[in-house]
């Protein structure tokens, strides 16, 4: 198969040296004139064709011919030296002898050809023969045959008939032969390439390889993913003996692989995300194999981007482990990722779970191969710009943004619920205590979507784009007092400076208190303002509703930062009232003062007993709630 | 910044083609251009440089005076101010189809696509005259990219010392090979009309109308690097190797060559 057809006749059973052994071996040139005459010249003999002719010959006559060379071993070697040389002497011989015969040779001709031009044949005349023999004292002439007998004639053309016949009857069956082979060859070939046809129809790139012959490449990765595997994404596509197409994985692995996730709620995993379902029911099917080879590049490089995202991600708490990824993401919220073969019958046990369990995984498990496939895009879109002028510096490889995303979100919700059941909290307080405070709205995860360039880019890409930005919710409410109302607004990324979650608290308010305390960092701090807004917001709400009962008495605020109102009205007799509001209770604590000193609001202690200290609480969470009504209270304290 | 480049002529019927070529090679599609450029002659103030230094001053004054006088004399450019277009403000309609078409009501939609002069955005581009005696076979010049308002550019450039001398436009498609930008282009002519070269137009004539300036249709394929630091001989070797590689391997398609450095001089005489 691998041998190149002029070698053929070498190979062909009839040129076989016949196994009869001789009493006498050959001398050499014997030997070389034999094999010479028998075998053709030496110059097309090689070792290759020499061991597939040992090989041949050992498996037809089947007799170990390794008798002689068991004995040559051994010899030694100084015998073995002696024996070379003597061959050696023996070919130089050999060559003397037919040196000479070729002068005479030489000589005669030369010696025939001086008759008609002396001057030439004089040149290679040996210079015995010249002194021997006089120029052009040898000649020659053609003389008829004599004619040869009928009977021979025939014989002659009877066998020149007979080989012509031959000949002819060989090269037809040569010819058939080759058309044949031709014929098998044409119908491989135009297989192999309606199924590359059919392949690259189904939208491959396929290009054709110069340097392996009969053999195509096609891409399965993208051509926008970092170079290793954009190089590995090659796979070729190589033609079987007949002519069916088979996949070269190269370095595709062989089994399927994915990137699992896995969410773990406290100790317990509760989700696990499955491999994507496999269409294709033929899984020895050319396509079947493109496409598990393609989705296993795929995944290898969203580990590997994984990876190093993870590792950008160190400070926010991400551990990179050998074989997987561990994001905390919100309290008592874990995310797993690891890449497992797909087929591994062990990993199962998230399957058999229902569809809603697994919803927080699977979610999970599509949103980073969205923003993978996007970031491909994204870098196709990058490349396809006029690049920036090229410096001495090594440009930076952005990690894609493929886990921040969600990470956000989970930080986002887990802040927003905190900070809603607050609010719910001491909104319960207010309304248990009779306050008929308006109740807030939140509107959650507003994108800040970006003013799209120019030409808009497609709606798909906007709305990831918009999935990357940071993730905001906002909270809104009146208050009692007219016209004032608050916004909090919390935002959250992981992607850009500043990072993490940042609140921002404003207050639309007449009243000259009320103070937007800004942006904050901390939900203790954010906290303690909605709380420092409220209780604000409850003394001037004490102060509409008091006034009415007892006229000309009302309470009036000295330090509303503080809750602390006076009774005023009376001359000498003042009252104070302490209010106080935290997420579980509200509390008024009513003493009285002897007297304020000249600024007028400093309120000196008071030598109060116990038994002049009223207090009211109202604490919904352990039902300590007061029989009367905050209204009440106030009233029987104001008269 | 320095530019390197390498130019090569595309004949008409090989255009489609080294497109396709092009297209394999870089893996995208092209980006087609249309390119309106204004040229600009700088002139000489009156009274600036005027100023004829006696023979006897001494030493440090005559060098600081010097180093002034050539700046202001020495180096006169012509410079070219791009803006990009699109295809569609190339209108088959005149200035008077415009007018009719603004002061009709709800015609907005039509008239959306015409080209506004005010809302062009501009750039200016100089070049210098590309370096002489580099042993590289590339061509090398320095060059110097500015954004510049919209619209009428010519009150600005007059206050600049340059003034309008004519304008062309340059037809093509961008590639992006890594750092290399291959732009594949020609150059058309307005057809000549009554106030040319006057000041730039107002409005665009259609495309179709726009005569080839190369009668044989011929395009130039412009493969540029831009280097940011011109004396780091580093990048500058690396930008050289990267268009020597890209040549290699557009070799059997067409022959990139460095240009003739005196037809690309942007000196003003």
């Amino acid at each position: 198969m691998g041998i190149a057809p002029s070698h053929g006749r070498l190979l062909h059973p009839s040129l076989r040296v016949t196994a009869e052994k001789k009493d006498q071996p050959d001398t050499l040139p014997v030997e070389i004139a034999q094999i010479n005459e028998q075998w053709g010249s030496f110059r097309d003999v090689n070792e290759d064709i020499l061991q597939a002719k040992i090989a041949q010959e050992q498996e037809q006559n089947g007799a170990p011919p390794s008798d002689e060379e068991a004995e040559e071993t051994d010899l030694d070697t100084a015998e073995r030296r002696d024996r070379l040389y003597k061959k050696r002497n023996e070919i130089i011989q050999f060559a003397a002898q037919s040196h000479t015969e070729a002068m005479f040779a030489l000589d005669f001709v030369s010696l025939l050809l001086s008759k008609h031009a002396p001057r030439q044949a004089e040149t290679s005349m040996s210079p015995f023969l010249k002194q021997v023999a006089p120029l052009g004292s040898l000649n020659g002439e053609v003389v008829n045959p004599p004619a040869k007998s009928e009977a021979a004639l025939n014989d002659i053309a009877t066998v020149s008939r007979g080989w012509r016949i031959q000949n002819f009857n060989s090269a037809s069956s040569k010819l058939l032969d080759a058309a044949s082979r031709l014929d098998s060859e044409v119908t491989a070939e135009s297989r192999y390439w309606n199924e590359v046809l059919a392949v690259k129809a189904k939208g491959w790139k396929i290009a054709g390889c110069h340097k392996i012959v009969k053999h195509s490449e096609f891409s399965t990765a993208s051509l926008e993913a970092t170079p290793i595997f954009r190089d590995r994404g090659l796979a070729s596509l190589r033609r079987s003996a007949d002519g069916a197409l088979l996949l070269d994985k190269g370095l595709i692995p062989a089994g399927s692989r994915f990137v699992r996730v896995r969410v773990k709620e406290g100790s317990n995993i509760s989700s696990s995300s499955r491999p994507s379902e496999q269409n294709s029911s033929n899984p020895d099917s050319v396509e079947y194999q493109i496409l598990q080879a393609r989705d296993s590049v795929f995944e290898e490089e969203l580990y590997h981007e994984l990876v190093r995202e993870a590792r950008a991600m160190a400070p926010s708490g991400v551990t990179v482990r050998q074989d997987h990824i561990r994001v905390p993401a919100s309290d008592d919220l874990e995310i797993l990722l690891d890449l497992v073969d797909s087929n591994d019958e062990s990993l199962g046990c998230g399957r058999n779970s229902s569809d809603s369990e697994n919803l927080l995984a699977d979610g999970l498990a599509h949103s980073i191969r969205i923003l993978l496939a996007f970031a491909h895009r994204q870098n196709l879109h990058r490349r396809t710009q006029i690049p920036s002028p090229l410096t001495g510096k090594k440009r930076p490889n952005p990690e894609y943004p493929l886990l921040r995303p969600a990470l956000a979100y989970f930080q986002h919700l887990s802040y927003v619920r905190r900070l809603e059941s607050f609010l719910r909290d001491i909104y319960g307080v207010l309304h248990k205590a009779g306050l008929e405070t308006p109740d807030f709205t939140i509107s959650s995860f507003i994108n800040e979507s970006k003013n799209p360039g120019h030409p808009a880019p497609p709606t798909l890409e906007v709305l990831l784009q918009n999935s990357l930005s940071p993730v905001k919710s906002v909270f809104r409410g009146d208050l009692l007092s007219s016209g004032s109302s608050f916004e909090i607004t919390v935002r959250t990324t992981l992607l850009a400076p500043p990072l993490g979650t940042a609140y921002k608290v404003t207050v639309n308010s007449p009243a000259p208190d009320f103070k937007s305390p800004g942006p904050l960092g901390l939900r203790e701090e954010v906290e303690a303002a909605i709380i420092h807004i409220l209780l604000l917001d409850v003394r001037p709400a004490d102060e509409d509703q008091k006034a009415t009962p007892a006229e000309g008495h009302f309470w009036e605020p000295v330090y509303p930062h503080l809750g602390e109102l006076v009774l005023a009205g009376q001359p000498r007799k003042y009252k104070k009232m302490k209010v106080s509001l935290s997420r579980h209770e509200l509390s008024l604590s009513v003493h009285r003062v002897r007297k304020f000193d000249a600024l007028g609001h400093g309120g000196q202690e008071p030598e109060s007993q116990p038994s002049r200290l009223h207090v009211w609480i109202c604490n919904p969470s352990e039902g300590t709630t007061a029989e009367s009504s905050l209204i009440d209270f106030v009233s029987s304290q104001t008269s | 910044m320095h530019e390197l480049l390498l130019f090569a002529s595309v004949p008409q019927h090989q255009h489609h083609e080294l497109l396709q070529q092009l297209a394999g090679l870089t893996a995208m599609q092209p980006r087609h251009a249309l390119e309106r450029r204004l040229i600009f002659k700088a002139y000489r103030k009156p009274g600036l440089g005027a100023s004829r230094t006696g023979g006897s001053q001494d030493l440090q004054a005559s060098g600081d005076l010097q180093r002034v006088t050539k700046m202001l004399n020495g180096g006169m450019f012509y410079t070219q101010v791009v803006g990009p277009v699109a295809e569609n403000d190339f209108s088959p309609s005149g200035p008077d189809a415009d007018v009719q078409m603004s002061g009709t009501e709800g015609n907005s939609a039509g008239s959306a696509g015409a080209y506004d002069y005010e809302q062009q955005p501009w750039r200016l581009e100089f070049r210098d005259v590309p370096e002489a005696g580099t042993r590289s076979a590339v061509t090398a010049r320095v060059m110097a990219t500015a954004a510049l308002p919209c619209g009428d550019v010519v009150p600005a450039m007059n206050a600049w010392g340059y003034h309008f001398v004519t304008e062309y436009v340059v037809e093509g498609d961008m590639f992006t090979y890594g750092d290399i930008v291959l732009f594949l282009h020609r150059v058309l002519h307005y057809p000549s009309t009554s106030l040319e070269d006057k000041e730039p137009r107002k409005h665009l004539p259609a495309l179709s109308e726009m005569s080839v300036m190369e009668k044989s249709g011929s395009y130039v394929l412009q493969a540029s690097m831009t280097v940011l630091d011109g004396s780091n001989q580093e990048t500058m070797k690396t930008a050289s190797r990267h268009l020597f590689a890209l040549r290699e391997k557009l070799r059997s398609a067409v022959k990139l060559e460095m240009a003739d450095r005196l037809s690309l001089d942007t000196r003003a005489k």
